[in-house]
């Protein structure tokens, strides 16, 4: 028996509205206005914060020339990556976050499914069409502050391009899940995409089509018909997608659905480790059954160094093409910053962090399992010490290889030394950005800290966050030193010495390699530390003083006692010895301690009228007041 | 006049990456059949039942329910799953649950015959109450409730009495014999030898390949399970 398509929309609908009527029900209103107004309050800073680092001088007629010339092709590119995105992510049978019973009970009923999946469809397409107009409309604002023209022409079409973004990328997905578009297609396709625009921008390819997407939130500067192109394209793929979810793969569907809800729950949670774990999961990333190089059998003398090096040697394809897309990144940001763009050192040093925390994906596994390590008979950070080593072998190779992307000949090329210094200084840096990620793991939901001010915790918040990647930036120092002995010595002033690159590059490395020890230190101690600081918190709280001062009565008295029972039992068995009669000893009691924090409620002689008892346990204690004693 | 068998695969297979889970299979259930699925841990039954159930795609092969090609809207509608893990929603009372999931399947909604077997499992004192706040064996009855009271020609079961005490298994047993005398096929995976003994066919399943089809006794249950 199968249902038709007016009675699915029927019984789906009524499932639905019974649904929201239970969730409307639970929503707690005071809650939801405060997270809204605290989602406003956040929002306004941000635009504000990001106004006060743009500026608001305006530029000069050539900037306005390049960003003509260049900006459509740069915000093509953007649109590029969203269609990539959605292309992988459908692929993988991606954008919809179901609910589990929703696949159990709805799709595997008798009914039309795209009458099922649209609803969810559509409630995502809304939603993310709202964050790409608000996102777009933020950025046309901070685009005017530098750039000519008017202020709603900037905003209307920023939220355009923002809608057209996030609409090309989901219509993209839907399609791709719907067809069931095999994952290397949408990799080869995207990425090809992607590649085409990073050419048009380098001015080494005919113009993208992408670019002319990318035309529309510059509107206001230079009217670009064709940029309609780019509307029509998403309504089209969003329609499409429509049209075709009912293909989505169950398993795909089923695979997300707790994967979905645990990510967003640790995004939330700033878990960076369990956002990893489940990505991958989510991308259907497993480490290969066989490695690449089978290991020796016998007995390794670095046991946990083995260990690392064999799941090394397991990463999947995917993996090792994503580790060589970020060197890739990494070695051409490097040229950036030697060429002049000092703020690539952020992009340089996000990409080999974030290849760094493949490297540490060892450790993570020792982290994950506290019962495990807990088992062990030594000291949990004397076992994440020894993973060190690989990690660092590891992020060597990955500094080598972004050092020779480097120093290969071409625009922005880096001398070799410098190149090789900056790549592995930077990548060991990442490093411990990463293995600092790892081994901090999770945020305690309550810990010492979490009473304290929002200014405090806020600050440690972001402190945890930023500072692994912070570590990672940090690591291309010697980059601009390098550089800025190498512009010394290009233009000498008198009196000025002047230094080789390289012998700035290596001095630039010297205090880094006082931070990787301090990271060493902290990765063997983080425990003892960690119980430190409790400890410390512990004893400046004065509700723990008030505590500890109650117990250090309470034992006093009990000492007390004990030593009077001590001394009549002592005089008891000399009277025993002795024969003679014994003098009853005083009675002495200890002083009294302070009086107990809450007097004792009186006991009603009788049930109060009208209580008949029940299954509670009251009226169990009511009863046994009234037996005769 | 014949009926198409309840499901008929044909070298059916599933991998994972570099791992059979399934290999080539080839196994018929006729309509109205009762057959035990038996086999120790990892053997492939749930993988074998997911993709009957529609929960899981081949890699490879032709599966057909009820002469239905698997991706048939008509497949899903003669089919009836209830997994190991009870999958319920956590804002719908039991009753709005077997309200809307039988309607979803063309039945009655909450009926007579729901009401009856909430009683038979002890749930009707609770059939307003949210399943998300049960018990492990509480949820697993609602979701025997919810996976018979629909219509369906096709039982898919899977670990049923994991879960369960011994009077809600005794009514499990009683009620899958009822399924199959109303005329439905029934498909249990179960380690449990007192199913095995109730059905006149059990197919062994080690490493995703059939080892064993036929009347199995107690002792070549165990054998096979690995008890």
């Amino acid at each position: 028996m199968s249902l038709s398509r007016a009675e699915s929309i029927a019984v789906v609908g009524d499932l639905r509205r019974a649904r929201r009527r239970q969730r409307v029900a639970e929503i707690h209103w005071i809650d939801a206005m405060y997270q809204v107004y605290i989602t406003g309050i956040i929002a306004v800073v941000a635009l504000m914060f990001l106004s006060s680092l743009i500026g608001d001088g305006q530029v000069s007629a050539s900037v306005v020339a390049d960003v003509k010339l260049h900006g459509p092709a740069v915000c093509g590119l953007v649109a590029a990556l969203a269609l990539f995105v959605g292309l992988r992510s459908g692929s993988r049978g991606g954008p919809l976050a179901l609910e589990r019973p929703d696949v159990r009970h709805v799709l595997l009923a008798p009914v039309d499914r795209g009458v099922a999946l649209r609803g969810p469809a559509w409630r995502q397409l809304r939603f993310g069409c709202f964050v790409g107009a608000a996102v777009g409309a933020g950025a046309g604002q901070l685009a005017l502050r530098r750039l000519p023209g008017n202020q709603a022409e900037w905003m209307f079409f920023g939220a355009l391009f923002g809608v057209c973004v996030f609409c090309l990328s989901f219509g993209s997905a839907l399609v791709a899940s719907g067809v069931k578009l095999p994952s290397w297609v949408a990799t080869i396709g995207g990425g090809a995409l992607v590649a085409w625009s990073v050419a048009d921008i380098a001015g080494r390819a005919p113009t993208s089509p992408a670019t002319h997407v990318g035309s529309l939130p510059l509107w206001p500067l230079h009217t670009d018909a064709v940029a309609i192109v780019g509307v029509v394209a998403a309504l089209v793929l969003v329609g499409l997608g429509m049209a075709t979810v009912a293909g989505t793969s169950l398993e795909a569907a089923e695979r997300r659905t707790s994967l979905v809800g645990q990510l967003r729950f640790a995004v939330t949670l700033q878990d960076l480790r369990t956002v990893m774990v489940l990505r991958r999961q989510l991308a259907q990333e497993r480490p290969r059954s066989r490695p690449w190089i089978p290991a020796r059998s016998g007995h390794p003398r670095f046991p946990v160094f083995q260990r690392g090096l064999r799941s090394t040697l397991r990463w999947p394809i995917g993996r090792l093409g994503r580790f060589a897309v970020l060197i890739v990144v990494a070695g051409l940001a490097l040229r950036g910053v030697w060429a002049g763009t000092t703020p690539l050192v952020i992009v340089a040093g996000l990409a080999l962090w974030l290849a760094a925390l493949d490297a540490a994906e060892p450790l993570g596994q020792e982290v994950d399992h506290p019962g495990r390590t807990d088992t062990f008979p030594f000291e949990r950070g004397r076992l994440f010490v020894r993973h060190l080593p690989i990690i660092f072998v590891v992020a060597a190779i990955t500094g080598l290889l972004a050092g020779v992307v480097t120093l290969l000949p071409g625009t922005a090329s880096v001398p070799a030394g410098e190149a090789l210094i900056v790549g592995v200084m930077a990548s060991v840096l990442a490093a411990c950005g990463a293995v600092v990620s790892v081994v901090q793991g999770a945020p305690e939901a309550v810990d010492s800290m979490a009473m304290t001010t929002p200014e405090i915790a806020g600050m440690r918040t972001v402190y945890r966050a930023a500072w692994p990647p912070g570590m990672a930036v940090i690591g291309t120092l010697p980059l601009i030193a390098a550089r800025a002995a190498a512009e010394r010595a290009a233009r000498p002033t008198a009196g000025t010495e002047t230094m080789a690159p390289i012998a700035a590059a290596v001095l630039a490395s010297l205090p880094l390699l006082l931070l990787v020890a301090l990271v060493a230190g902290w990765t063997r101690f983080h425990d003892q530390i960690h119980a430190w600081i409790a400890e410390a918190m512990e004893q400046a709280s004065p509700t723990k003083a008030a505590e500890r001062a109650s117990a250090e009565r309470e034992e006093r008295e009990r000492a007390a006692l004990a030593r009077i029972e001590a001394e009549k039992a002592a005089k008891t068995e000399e009277a025993a010895k002795t024969g003679g009669a014994v003098k009853a000893a005083p009675k002495t009691r200890p002083k009294a301690g302070p009086p107990p924090a809450a007097k004792s409620k009186p006991k009603p002689s009788a049930p109060p009228k009208g209580v008949q008892g029940g299954k509670s346990a009251k009226p169990i204690g009511r009863r046994r007041d009234q037996e005769p004693s | 006049m014949t009926s198409a068998p309840a499901i008929e695969s044909r070298g059916l297979t599933k991998t994972y990456d570099d791992i059979v889970a399934l290999h080539p299979l080839d196994l018929t259930v006729a309509a109205g059949e009762a057959v035990a699925l038996i086999g120790h841990n990892g053997s492939g039954k749930s993988t074998f039942l997911r993709m009957v159930a529609g929960l899981l795609e081949p890699s490879g092969g032709d599966l057909e329910i009820a002469g239905f090609d698997l991706s048939d809207v008509e497949a899903r509608g003669t089919t009836s799953y209830l997994p190991d893990e009870p999958v319920l929603y956590d804002d719908l009372s039991l009753r709005e649950h077997v309200e809307y999931i039988s309607r979803l399947h063309g039945g009655d909604g909450f009926d007579d015959y729901a009401e009856g077997m909430c009683e038979r499992l002890g749930l009707a004192e609770r059939v307003d109450d949210l399943p998300a706040r049960f018990s492990r064996g509480l949820r697993q009855k609602t979701a025997i409730v919810l996976a018979l009271a629909r219509p369906f020609s096709l039982l898919l079961v899977d670990e049923p009495f994991v879960g369960l005490d011994q009077p809600g298994k005794l009514v499990l047993l009683d009620l899958l014999d009822e399924v199959h005398a109303d005329g439905a096929a029934t498909l249990v995976a179960t380690h449990d030898p007192s199913y095995v003994d109730r059905v006149d066919r059990s197919v062994a399943l080690r490493d995703g390949e059939v080892v064993f089809d036929g009347r199995a006794t107690l002792d070549q249950v165990l054998s096979l399970v690995g008890g």
